[in-house]
C-alpha cells in the first residue's frame, strides 16, 4: 500500500493475463487497494513466458510478477453459490469491479453489470474484452494477432510485398489494458463527485482502431486505401540502416524544413537538387530520394549520428536493443530501472514509473502476490472462523 | 449528463499526437479544451493530408490529421514569443484545472511555463509535459517522434521478420501509447486532487511508457540475461499462428490456433480431415515443432478463399482468426457500426467539408457516455468566445491584439504539401489503390446527408 492518487480506493480485480491485469497494475501502482481475485487453478497468466531463470512455475513467470505488483491474491471458486456470495459480500464495499472474461462469462454466473450495480449502487463495473460487450461480433474468438487484424494496424505493418505484421509480443492487450484503466478512473471521479457508479466497456478491437493516424480518413478524404509501404518512398522518416545498426534520421517536420541544412548534415551534395529541395517535390521524385538514402546511411555511425543531429535539433531516433536501452544514458539517469524484492525470488529488476507525478508518485511496495497468499487474512477479516475456512478449501470454493 | 470531466477546463499546448489526442478524449468525455496554436506557426497535421488533396484556398482549415486529433476542443491563437501572448496565456491557467503541453523542456523554459511558473498563478494547477524521453535527464531537450520512442524503448528492435530486420507500423505508434498513458495520468491527478485538493506536475516520457508495455522482452534481458530473436508473427505457444494469404490483390486472413479442439475446427473447415488424422500436427508441442511446414500448407488453402467468407466459417468453427482490414473495411464495419464506434462529425461550413466519420474512443460509460461531437476549430475560431467570454477583454483590447498578430484567424506564411495524384501514389506504393466513389459510399454507409 503507498500514498498514491488513489489511496482509500477499493478495486476488486477478477482480470487474468494481460489486458486487465496491466490496467489494475496501473491503478495498484498508484496506491489503489487492488484484491486480486483468481479461480482456483490461478490466473493463466501465471503461465506466462519467459519464467525466472527459465523455471515454469506458477510463481516465477516474469509477466505475471510484472503485471501483478501491490495486489493481494485470494482464490475464489466463482461456479459455486458460497463463492458468488463471497464476492458480493466483497463487492458491497468496493469502488470498483473489474474483470476481462468473455462477454457471455458474468451473465452466466448471474454475475451481469445490473445485478452487481443493484447491489452497490456506487460501484464501477468495468469489463475489457475483445470486441466490447455489443454487437455482432462480440462473442468472436480473438488473439493478439487477430485484434491486430481486425483492428487496422496489420494491413499497414510490414514489409510492402510481404506478409503483414504485429508487433512483438502483446502491444494489443496493454493499449487495452491502459484504456481501461482510464475509463474505470473517469467512472470513480464521476462517483466521487456523484454517489454514483456506472457500466465501463473497453474492447480491444477498438482500442487499436482508435490509436491509428490517416487511416481510415485517407479514405474519406481522398478515397485512397493506405497499405505497407515499400522501402523506396522518399520519407525522411523512414527508418535507415546504419554501419553498425539502424537509426530513425527525421529532420524535421514536413513542409518548413530547410533543406540545405539537411543536405550538409548529410555531407550529400547530390541531395541539393531541386527534385527535393521541397516536400512537395520529394513525394514527387520519392524512389530515387529513397536510393539515395539508403546508400548515405550506409556510411553512417548510429550514436555518432544520433548525438551529431541533435546538436542541429533535428530529432532522429536510434534502434536499442533490450540490452541497450536497459543500459541508455537517460533511462539510467531518470532511474526508470528499478529492483523490486520479491520474497522468495530475491531482487527482480523491473521497467519503473511510466510517468512521473511529483504529489502522488508511482512505486511498487509489495512484489506481485502468490496464489492465494492472502485468502486467509481477507475472508478472516470477513468474519469467516479458522474452521469456515477449511470447509471453503475442502468442497474447493477456496 | 453529458460526460464525467464536464466542469474540468484543460488549456492544451500540443502538437501532432501525443498531447493533442490524449485531450481529444478527455473533451470528449466533457471537458473543456481550450487548444493553442499560432499564426506564425503553422503545424505540419494543418499542412498535409488535406481533403480532396486540395492547397488552395484556406487548406489549414482542411487537415485530416488534423480534425482526427482534435475534435471537441475550442481554438485560440496566440503568440508565446510575445508578452502580451504570454499574458493571455497566464490569465488562462489562473481559470484552468490543467495544463498540457508537448513542447522539448527548452521551449516551456523560454515561455516560463514550468509548474513551478504556474502553481503561483494557480496553486492547484495541474501540469502534464509528454515528451520523448523525459523532462529532465540528458537527452531532456532531444525531441522525438514515435518512431523514435518506438526504438529507444526496445519495441522495435523486436519486432520484425524472422529473416530481416528491425519493422515499424506505418503509424506514429507510440504517440498513442504515450497518449493513452497521459489520460490515466490525468485523471489520477484529478482524482488526487478530489481527495487533498493539492496539484501537481506529471512527467510523462514515451519511452517509458512504451517499455512498460514490453515486460516479456525486457525482463528476459534483466533477469535471464537472454536477448530477443525476431519472429515474425510466430507465437511462442500457438501453431499455426500466423497472417495467410487469401483470393484477391494483397487480401489476408490473421490465424491463431490456440488449443487441439481449435486445430481440429481448422482441419474441418478447411476441408483436410487428413491433417487432423495426422499424428504429427496431434498436440501443440508437435504442431510448433514443424510450424513452417504447417504454415506453407495452410497458406497453400487460404490463397482459395475470400478473406471474410473465411473468418466467419473459422469463427463459427471455434478458430480465432480476422480479415487483415484495409481503411474501407474498418471504415464499412458491421460490428463497430452497431457499436457506433465512429461518430459523424460536421464541419464548418467555410470549409467546404460534408460531415464525415471518425473513429471514437475505445470505452463506453453507460451513465456519462460524451458529449455530441463537434469537429476541431477553424484557425482562431474561438478567439473571441475565450478572450472576451472567458477572461473578459474588453473589445479594443482583443481588436489590439488582432492588429499586434498576436492572435488571428490565417496563417501568416502558409504552404501546404500538395501529394502526388493517386495514380502517382499508387504506382509508388504509397498506396494499395483508389475508389472514385468514395464520398457516396461514405454518405450511404453511415446514413449522411450531403
Amino acid at each position: 500500500m503507498n500514498n498514491g492518487a488513489l489511496a482509500g480506493v477499493k478495486v476488486v480485480d477478477l482480470t487474468h493475463h494481460i489486458a486487465g491485469p496491466y490496467g489494475t497494475k496501473l491503478l495498484a501502482d498508484f496506491g489503489a487497494d487492488v484484491l486480486k481475485i483468481e479461480r482456483p487453478g490461478g490466473d493463466p497468466g501465471r503461465r506466462l513466458p519467459p519464467f525466472y531463470h527459465d523455471q515454469p512455475d506458477a510463481e516465477k513467470s516474469l509477466p505475471f510478477l510484472y503485471l501483478n505488483t501491490n495486489k493481494r491474491s485470494i482464490t475464489l471458486n466463482l461456479k459455486s453459490e458460497t463463492g458468488r456470495s463471497i464476492l458480493m459480500d466483497l463487492l458491497s464495499d468496493a469502488d470498483a469491479v473489474v474483470e476481462n472474461f468473455a462477454p457471455r462469462v458474468m451473465p452466466s454466473l448471474g454475475l451481469d453489470a445490473d445485478t452487481l450495480r443493484k447491489h452497490n449502487p456506487k460501484l464501477v463495473v468495468a469489463s475489457v474484452s475483445n470486441f466490447g460487450q455489443t454487437g455482432p461480433w462480440r462473442d468472436f474468438r480473438a488473439t493478439e494477432i487477430v485484434e491486430y487484424a481486425l483492428g487496422g494496424l496489420m494491413y499497414i505493418f510490414g514489409a510492402y510485398d510481404r506478409e503483414p505484421l504485429k508487433h512483438a509480443l502483446h502491444q494489443a492487450q496493454f493499449k487495452a489494458g491502459t484504456n481501461l484503466a482510464s475509463a474505470t478512473l473517469m467512472a470513480l471521479y464521476h462517483q466521487r463527485l456523484t454517489g454514483q457508479g456506472q457500466r465501463v466497456d473497453v474492447s480491444i478491437q477498438e482500442s487499436i482502431a482508435s490509436a491509428l493516424r490517416d487511416v481510415t480518413n485517407n479514405y474519406t478524404y481522398t478515397g485512397a486505401v493506405r497499405r505497407r509501404q515499400p522501402n523506396h518512398t522518399g520519407d525522411l522518416t523512414r527508418l535507415r540502416a546504419v554501419s553498425d545498426g539502424y537509426v530513425l534520421p527525421n529532420p524535421g517536420m514536413g513542409a518548413t524544413l530547410d533543406w540545405k541544412v539537411m543536405v550538409d548534415f548529410l555531407e550529400a551534395p547530390e541531395l541539393d537538387d531541386e527534385r527535393f529541395d521541397n516536400a512537395s517535390a520529394r513525394l514527387e521524385n520519392a524512389e530515387a530520394l529513397g536510393d539515395i538514402l539508403d546508400q548515405i546511411f550506409a556510411t553512417k555511425q548510429k550514436q555518432e549520428i544520433f548525438y551529431a543531429a541533435h546538436q542541429k535539433r533535428f530529432i532522429y531516433g536510434v534502434i536499442d536493443s533490450p540490452e541497450e536501452t536497459v543500459d541508455n544514458p537517460q533511462i539510467q539517469a531518470r532511474g526508470y530501472y528499478v529492483p523490486v524484492e520479491h520474497p522468495d525470488l530475491g531482487e527482480i529488476t523491473f521497467p519503473g514509473a511510466p510517468f512521473l507525478m511529483s504529489g502522488s508518485p508511482w512505486a511498487v511496495t509489495d512484489a506481485a502476490p502468490r496464489l492465494g497468499e492472502h485468502t486467509g487474512a481477507v475472508l478472516g477479516d470477513m468474519g469467516y472462523s479458522a474452521q469456515e475456512l477449511t470447509w471453503l478449501r475442502a468442497s474447493e470454493v477456496i | 449528463m453529458a460526460g464525467p470531466l464536464e466542469g474540468v477546463r484543460i488549456v492544451e499546448m500540443g502538437q501532432l499526437i501525443a498531447i493533442p489526442s490524449a485531450m481529444k478524449w478527455m473533451a470528449d468525455m466533457g471537458a473543456q479544451v481550450i487548444r493553442l496554436e499560432s499564426v506564425q506557426r503553422l503545424e505540419s497535421y494543418r499542412t498535409d493530408s488535406l481533403y480532396h488533396n486540395d492547397v488552395d484556398g484556406e487548406f489549414w482549415n482542411r487537415g485530416a490529421n488534423f480534425y482526427e486529433q482534435n475534435r471537441n476542443k475550442l481554438g485560440l491563437t496566440l503568440d508565446l514569443s510575445r508578452d502580451e501572448g504570454r499574458e493571455v496565456l497566464r490569465d488562462l491557467i489562473a481559470v484552468a484545472d490543467v495544463f498540457a503541453e508537448n513542447f522539448t523542456p527548452r521551449v516551456v523554459r523560454n515561455f516560463g511555463l514550468e509548474y513551478e511558473d504556474l502553481r503561483k498563478i494557480r496553486p492547484d494547477i495541474i501540469m502534464v509535459s509528454s515528451t520523448g524521453y523525459g523532462f529532465e535527464g540528458p537527452w531532456a531537450n532531444f525531441g522525438a517522434t514515435g518512431p523514435a520512442t518506438e526504438g529507444a524503448a526496445g519495441l522495435a528492435y523486436i519486432t520484425g521478420y524472422r529473416d530481416g530486420g528491425p519493422v515499424m507500423s506505418e503509424i506514429p505508434f507510440t504517440d498513442y501509447t504515450a497518449g493513452e498513458h497521459t489520460v490515466a495520468a490525468v485523471m489520477l491527478a484529478l482524482m488526487h486532487r478530489l481527495n487533498t485538493g493539492q496539484g501537481q506536475f506529471i512527467d510523462v516520457s514515451q519511452t517509458q511508457t512504451c517499455s512498460a508495455t514490453i515486460p516479456e522482452a525486457l525482463l528476459d534481458w534483466t533477469v535471464n540475461g537472454r536477448m530477443p530473436e525476431r519472429v515474425g508473427n510466430e507465437d511462442p505457444a500457438m501453431s499455426p499462428h500466423g497472417c495467410y494469404p487469401c483470393a484477391g490483390d494483397d487480401r489476408w486472413i490473421a490465424i491463431a490456433v490456440d488449443s487441439d479442439d481449435a486445430w481440429l475446427g481448422l482441419c474441418r473447415v478447411m476441408g483436410r480431415a487428413d491433417w487432423a488424422a495426422d499424428e504429427r500436427y496431434a498436440d501443440v508441442l508437435s504442431r510448433i515443432r514443424y510450424r513452417t511446414e504447417l504454415d506453407k500448407m495452410l497458406g497453400f488453402e487460404t490463397r482459395n478463399h475470400d478473406n471474410h467468407e473465411l473468418m466467419a466459417q473459422l469463427q463459427a468453427g471455434g478458430v480465432a482468426a480476422g480479415a487483415v482490414a484495409d481503411s474501407e473495411d474498418l471504415l464499412f464495419n458491421e460490428h463497430l457500426k452497431e457499436r457506433r464506434f465512429y461518430e459523424i462529425v460536421e464541419h464548418d461550413d467555410a470549409t467546404g467539408m460534408p460531415p464525415l466519420p471518425y473513429a471514437g474512443r475505445p470505452w463506453k460509460l453507460s451513465d456519462t457516455p460524451s458529449v455530441p461531437p463537434k469537429p476541431a476549430p477553424i484557425m482562431g475560431q474561438h478567439n473571441r468566445d475565450i478572450l472576451a467570454g472567458l477572461l473578459g477583454r474588453a473589445d479594443g483590447d482583443i481588436a489590439a491584439l488582432e492588429e499586434a498578430q498576436v492572435i488571428g484567424f490565417a496563417p501568416l506564411s502558409p504552404r501546404g504539401v500538395r501529394r502526388p495524384s493517386l495514380d502517382e501514389q499508387v504506382r509508388q506504393g504509397r498506396m494499395q489503390r483508389y475508389e472514385t466513389d468514395y464520398a457516396e459510399r461514405v454518405a450511404k454507409w453511415f446514413g449522411i446527408n450531403r
